[in-house]
């Protein structure tokens, strides 16, 4: 019987020292999480861009040891990015301060009251020599929420070779598009089909570009009017007239960039970023890739493009809300967005920056090892009309939900019955509209 | 270990042919994971399985900062520690179960079979808020802790499917010899339960190596961040494009761990029964 | 040693509840040290979380409306069974899993025998066998993505002839579970293995010798000494296999109806940020499973672990 007792102890032996390698390994952890901290750390929380650490760098300079920005990197996915912020918000965490947010999250981070509202001084600054287009992406009920960092607008790109003179409108590039299929040259017109937000961007910009709306200017109720019918039969046309890849219902934009930088396709509707690709992938035959703006939807009527981007917010949870702001202000200020648009490829929204055609190294002349606008953005008048008269994604605390309806009832696009679908998008997106409803 | 016969020619081509099949179905996949990593980032959609234009840059990309190679330690650390204590607690856990009678004995096989199903998604959050307060997000018992608490369940489930099998009567043979029970239990059951902690460890070992979820939820920094959550932060040339090249680089380089583990695991699997007591 | 002698007169049924023996009383103390660890782990971390989640899930609760929080009992439960996405996503999940479990215990028995008795490079085969199981999840999708889109990999050109495989809902399907029974097989074969390491040779011998061919041998001495290990794969694979969503999010985003209900769970959680509903899916998935494991626990009967004692008394 007492074998039996002393049994159990030393049965419990390995029990003892399992809990002794769980408390080494908890103390361990907890030394190594307390680090040292001197001076004031702002934290900025931002998609991973190669070079956004050296703006980072070049702030903290400019800031002469009043506060240190910290950049903290975020996934690269989008979600992952919003879910990690949303849910330490949530949590009321006060370890952030400047949060990177696309420009579709703004009106839900500030309904949420997760971000600051800027004012005064610092709104003059934020708002100065800014975009019409990017700067309604930071605005929700009046009020400026975030301070635009960098814009982004989709254009169409061709061979002048295989098209001479682009397309002006939706019928005109299908009509080019089946001259070319017949005479059996890359004829495809190649955009994002795939389920997700890019098909969103899309018909968004169909819709606008017909004059159509898909939910009223307050984002509070669902129009779906003749306009985006209009837009949904369109859709349908294009996606159902074998003038598409057949993945298009797979493909997003790095796809279709390939599929036009293989030589596959022959128009091409998508960002910026494949110039830049393009020109590292297939230098040779860069003099021949050329862009204009996107074709018209509705003949006469200028496409108005969905733009995309990125702007800077401050938590409501901040601790150092004033150096916060002031650090936000430098990383999105003419100079860093310049950088960035020359070193990372996205598109300033600071309108003065597109005709500033100093280098990056202001004392050297420009040359490829020391660029400027001109030679990294040859398109940047393109983009600029286009910003010019640009349409936003439905504005609207719930645009995740919408989005994720939308795409899945706008899948397959080759599928769509312009009446039948356009009500169930009604039905659907009032259901997202009240967080009512089971989202796909 | 033949039955019934030698291992004539014959039957060594014929397994031969049956291995060879094994290796094709099993590597074929990996193998093209392995192309795409020395792809050069033109011809990376070019559709060849061997590729026509090598490169070692998308390796060289990945070492370029030290954030893999921290990567690297925070993984091999954690699923290490993760694995050992698991197989430990799981072993005492699985004998009991399997071998005593004890009061809510259902109750924890029960308890650990919940734990099994319920979906991790909805239980990072709320996870996420204790680790929180307790000052363990973003650190390795922040990562380790969870990670024990889902490989218990397999764990406990494995173990006492071999703690069943093995006999009493060894046991109680060892007994009469005048061993203790721990004694009994460490030189008689343990060689034979061997087979079934090897194969725990293994699976355990690769669930904390590859997961996902908690390591992107719980972790924030390069202090815990795993490999792969790693893979999440490799930036491509800009939002849209996919960093492919580098990630399968990155991925052939951690499956090299998990090779070397198994390989060094796979013959302590059947080693146990050898050594055997099992007769009748 | 004392209990064997206080078993002897059995005629007194246990349930008359006599004093515990003091052996069974130190067995049972053992028994509650050696499983303490383990329960305190498993209850420490999950039992909050869990709870939390179900209680969440009779709740109206949109991360980004802090204010409109309010109980609403089941009214969530009603309103995803009332779902047609979710049926459908059902439907699919069930489909999957099934087709895949049983494709994978096939090939994984196949497996497990072919690593138990090669003759030929046993130790190569086995270390090879894992290595679909040790490759990190969504590399291995994106592998099989870039393999079966037309133009950039060498399955779709071989194979798929001028369609796409992943922009149809049925050729996805099975591209999906090619990837799952790739990735997963070496899971089953190596639990099987394990027990397949358990049958005793004589046993074989002594059927062999009794004029039992290799199926009889297979069917009626390996597979009834296999049941636990049977019983530990198949179950905890079934249960796996239910919750699939990295396969399918990387292949098709759950496009054309091939969504699961993890994915399903995942949008309203993540991208909805509506904890409510999402609960509410993830306690319906955990429902749906634990009836899973409760057929096969009942199936199997005395194989689950715990419920007898492996012949002791």
């Amino acid at each position: 019987m007492g074998k039996r007792i002393g049994a159990g102890k030393r049965g419990r032996s390995p029990g003892r020292t399992a809990a002794l390698l769980g408390a080494g390994a908890l103390a361990t952890g907890l030394l190594a999480g307390c680090g040292s901290s001197g001076g004031l750390k702002i934290n900025v929380y931002y998609s991973p861009e190669d070079n956004f650490q050296k703006v980072v760098d070049q702030c903290n300079a400019k800031a002469a040891g009043q506060y240190e920005i910290v950049y903290n990197k975020l996934p690269r996915g989008s979600d992952d990015q919003r879910l990690q912020m949303a849910r330490r918000l949530a949590a009321g965490d006060t370890a952030m301060d400047i949060l990177g947010l696309d420009i579709t999250w703004v009106p839900e981070f500030a309904e949420a009251g997760w971000v600051e509202e800027w004012t005064g001084a610092n709104k003059a600054e934020a708002t100065q020599g800014v975009l019409q287009g990017p700067l309604e992406t930071a605005t929700w009920n009046g009020k400026l929420f975030a301070a635009t960092k960098n814009t982004n607008v989709q254009l169409l790109w061709y061979d002048d070779r295989i098209t001479p003179t682009p397309p002006k409108t939706w019928d005109e590039m299908m009509q080019d598009s089946q001259q070319l299929k017949a005479q059996h040259k890359p004829y495809q017109i190649v955009f994002t089909g795939a389920q997700y937000e890019g098909l969103v961007v899309v018909y968004n910009t169909l819709v606008e570009s017909m004059g159509g709306h898909i939910l009223s200017d307050d984002g509070k109720s669902v129009v779906m009017d003749d306009g985006a019918v209009k837009a949904l039969a369109l859709l349908k046309q294009v996606s159902s007239s074998g003038l598409t890849d057949p993945s298009l219902t797979n493909q997003k934009e790095d796809d279709v960039r390939q599929t036009f930088q293989r030589g596959d396709a022959a128009f091409e509707l998508n960002w910026p970023f494949v110039y830049a690709s393009y020109a590292k992938e297939k230098g040779a035959d860069i003099s021949h890739f050329k862009w204009a703006v996107y074709p018209e939807a509705a003949a006469g009527q200028p496409a108005k493009t969905t733009i995309g981007g990125f702007d800077l917010a401050v938590s409501t949870y901040s601790q150092h809300k004033p150096q916060a702001f002031q650090a936000a202000l430098c990383l999105r200020s003419a100079e860093s967005q310049k950088f960035s648009a020359i070193n990372d490829g996205v598109p300033p929204s600071i309108e003065s920056v597109f005709h500033d055609d100093t280098p990056v190294d202001a004392s050297k002349p420009a040359s490829a090892d020391n660029p400027n606008m001109a030679m990294k953005y040859p398109m940047r008048d393109a983009i600029l009309a286009a910003l010019k008269d640009a349409a936003v994604r439905p504005l609207t605390p719930v645009y995740q939900n919408a989005s994720t309806v939308m795409s899945k009832i706008l899948s397959p696009p080759s599928a769509i019955d312009p009446q039948a679908t356009a009500e169930k998008l009604r039905v659907q997106l009032n259901d997202a509209l009240q967080s009512k409803g089971v989202i796909p | 270990m033949v039955m019934g016969g030698v291992a004539t020619t014959g039957r060594k081509v014929r397994w031969g042919l049956v291995d060879i099949l094994v290796l094709v179905f099993a590597l074929v996949p990996v193998l093209w994971v392995v192309s795409l990593s020395f792809k050069t980032k033109d011809t990376l959609t070019d559709g060849s399985f061997i590729p026509v234009q090598w490169t070692w840059q998308n390796y060289a990309d990945i070492f370029q900062t030290s954030e893999f190679v921290l990567a690297l330690i925070n993984s091999i650390g954690i699923a290490i520690i993760s694995t050992v204590i698991a197989v430990v607690v799981g072993t005492m856990a699985a004998y009991a179960i399997a071998r005593l009678d004890f009061p809510g004995k259902q109750f924890l096989v029960g308890i650990s079979l919940l734990i099994a199903m319920f979906p991790q998604v909805s239980l990072v959050t709320p996870l996420f808020n204790i680790e929180r307060s307790l000052s363990l997000f973003d650190t390795w018992p922040g990562l380790i802790l969870p990670y024990i608490t889902f490989a218990l369940p397999l764990s406990i489930y494995t173990l006492s499917a071999f703690f069943r099998e093995i006999p009493w009567e060894l046991e109680k043979a060892a007994k009469m010899d005048g061993a203790t029970p721990a004694q009994a239990f460490r030189k008689v059951i343990a060689p034979l339960a061997a087979p079934g902690v090897f194969t725990t460890a293994i699976l355990v070992f690769i669930f904390c190596w590859n997961d996902f979820l908690f390591a992107i939820s719980l972790t924030s920094t390069t202090a815990s961040r795993t490999v792969p959550a790693a893979l999440s932060f490799f930036t491509g040339s800009s939002q849209f494009e996919d960093p492919t090249g580098q990630v399968c680089a990155a991925a052939v380089v951690i499956t090299i761990p998990i090779i070397l583990f198994v390989l060094f695991f796979q013959r302590r699997i059947v080693a146990g029964l050898t050594s055997g007591a099992v007769k009748g | 040693m004392s209990h064997a002698v206080t078993e002897a007169p059995a005629e007194t049924p246990k349930k008359a509840k006599p004093a515990l023996s003091e052996g069974k009383k130190a067995e049972r103390r053992l028994g509650l040290w050696l499983c303490a660890p383990a329960a305190i782990v498993m209850i420490a971390v999950t039992g909050y979380p869990i709870l939390y989640s179900i209680w969440l899930s009779l709740q109206r609760y949109d991360l980004r409306f802090p204010a409109q929080h309010e109980f609403i009992w089941f009214s969530n439960y009603a309103a995803v069974l009332s779902n047609s996405y979710w049926w459908t996503a059902f439907g699919t999940t069930m489909f999957l899993t099934v087709v895949s479990v049983a494709i994978e215990f096939v090939l994984g028995m196949v497996l497990a025998l072919i690593m138990h008795r090669t003759l030929v490079g046993r130790g190569l085969i086995r270390t090879v066998a894992l290595i679909p199981y040790g490759i990190v999840t969504v590399v291995a999708a994106f592998s099989w993505y870039y393999a079966w889109t037309p133009k950039y990999g060498y399955l779709a050109n071989a194979l798929a002839g001028s369609g796409a495989p992943l922009t149809d809902r049925w050729p996805s399907l099975f591209v999906i579970i090619l990837a799952e029974v790739w990735k997963t097989t070496p899971f089953m074969a190596l639990l099987l293995m394990a027990g397949l390491a358990l049958v005793p040779e004589d046993l074989l011998k002594a059927a062999a010798m009794d004029g039992a061919n290799a199926w009889q041998r297979f069917t009626k001495v390996m597979i009834p000494v296999m049941k636990p290990a049977i019983l530990v794969a198949l179950l905890f694979r079934t249960l796996d296999a239910f919750r699939i969503f990295d396969n399918i999010f990387v292949l098709t985003n759950g496009a054309q109806d091939t969504s699961s209900v993890s994915m399903q769970t995942y949008n309203n959680l993540v991208k909805g940020l509506n904890l409510g509903i999402g609960s509410t899916m993830s306690v319906l998935i955990f429902i749906t499973v634990a009836i899973i494991a409760f057929v096969f626990i009942k199936v199997f009967g005395t194989a689950a672990p715990g419920s007898d004692t492996g012949g002791k008394r």
